[in-house]
């Protein structure tokens, strides 16, 4: 598997502020080193490996090198705080129609921030604030043939839904460039949309792309409490409404949402 | 413990000329002291409860009285939350927290993290000065403007 052609990435999207490592802890610590020194709108940092990939609240994100697509982008979006959250729905439908437009894989979005194909994890997004700035990881697996045993179940990569699928044979030569690319051009689009035109399209793409924001059943872990409960839509904030088995209804703030 | 039993206890004080009162209801611990012009008091909630804190009195409290209400006391300033969300006093679950009460911090200094469907936005503090209280318990919801910490500026 090869080196990621970084090159070919910056001449698909001229005037892109791209940083490149090879070999990275994390594109996060990266980002927001450049964010912090006032790294503009739309830069990202790009690395083939990460060898302390970041998940949410200190678990690690699986990055072989050369397998798949580890970024993180600066955005500095021009929006009220309480739209702030929605960018991560924002990314999550963006990545999807990237990935729909480059790859043909159909995706499901997992509210918040889980990008699914075949009901396993496909990618990833972990967006942080940090002042103005807002620094967002994204991973998506691309050319992974196999996963260990322990992940086996729960992840998958592109090239495995596309040989599924029968489609091109593998994800190799350009495909992580173009897709890098997709996918940059696809979040411009979106965090425009959100700042034109306020949260309602995307909270609608969202709820078009995901399974799970309505009717679904679920557990959802938030801190130490585990609640179950039927999914019946989001909030005008973006927020997951989650119908408990005694007829209760509340709102989902924060936590991870699995099916039972 | 209300606004009109703290007036009582005032008027108590007035009343008898006792130099000082103390008393204890509940979380609320109230002192009322004789002090010239003005009478002035300390409430502390013994544990951090979200319910209303009484307001001070008299707004112009004698500048020695140290008033220990972390949520009350306008020397202390307040940290906020800028977005609901749920409140995290450490980096992943089981790690130490970020800040403890009595922690000396500087303008940087990351104290909690409020995360909003994954968002995850830390709480930078924006001062120098000591970690009074954590005013919020790790994994609750917090709403927008909510107080999260209070600090005492040096």
């Amino acid at each position: 598997m090869g080196q990621l052609d970084i090159d070919s990435v910056r001449r698909l999207l001229p005037g892109r502020e791209i940083q490149y490592w090879p070999s990275l802890p994390t594109t996060m610590t990266e980002a927001q080193r450049l964010a912090n020194a006032g790294a503009p709108h739309g830069t990202v940092a790009v690395a083939d490996e990460q060898t302390a990939g970041q998940g949410t609240h200190g678990r690690t994100w699986h990055s072989a090198p050369g397998e798949g697509l580890y970024c993180t982008v600066i955005l500095r979006p021009k929006l009220p705080p309480d739209t702030l959250p929605v960018v991560t729905l924002a990314l999550g439908v963006a990545a999807a129609s990237a990935i729909a437009v480059e790859t043909g894989v159909a995706c499901d979005l997992r509210w918040p921030n889980d990008i699914l194909a075949r009901g396993r994890k496909l990618g990833g997004i972990l967006t942080q604030l940090h002042g103005a700035a807002i620094v967002t990881g994204i991973g998506i697996n691309v050319d992974q043939a196999a996963f260990p045993a322990e992940l086996a179940e729960t992840a998958t990569s592109l090239r495995i839904e596309s040989s599924r699928e029968s489609r091109r044979a593998s994800g190799r030569g350009q495909r992580r460039e173009t897709l890098l690319a997709a996918l940059l051009t696809a979040i411009d689009e979106h965090i425009a949309l959100l700042e034109q035109h306020g949260r309602d399209p995307i909270l609608r793409a969202f709820a078009r792309s995901s399974s799970y924001v309505e009717g679904r059943r679920v557990t959802v872990t938030s801190g130490d409490t585990n609640l179950v409960g039927t999914t019946a839509g989001l909030d005008e904030c973006g927020f997951l409404r989650l119908r408990k088995d005694n007829g209760e209804t509340i709102l989902i703030l924060a936590g991870g949402v699995r099916p039972i | 413990m209300t606004i009109d039993e703290i007036r009582e206890l005032i008027q108590v004080v007035r009343e008898t000329g006792v130099a000082e009162l103390e008393v204890q209801r509940g979380d609320n611990r109230v002192r009322i002291k004789l002090g010239g012009a003005v009478q002035e008091y300390i409430a502390m909630p013994a544990a951090m409860s979200p319910g209303p804190a009484p307001q001070p009195v008299s707004a112009a409290a004698a500048p020695a009285a140290p008033a220990v209400d972390p949520a009350n006391d306008p020397n202390l300033i307040l940290v906020k939350s800028p977005i609901v969300g749920t409140f995290y006093a450490s980096p992943s679950p089981g790690a130490p927290a970020f800040v403890q009460a009595g922690d000396r911090v500087t303008p940087g200094k990351v104290l909690c993290i409020i995360e909003s469907m994954k968002l995850m936005n830390e709480i930078e503090c924006e001062v120098s000065g000591t970690i009074v209280a954590r005013l919020v318990e790790s994994g609750q919801p917090v709403e927008y403007g909510e107080a999260l910490y209070s600090v005492r500026p040096s």
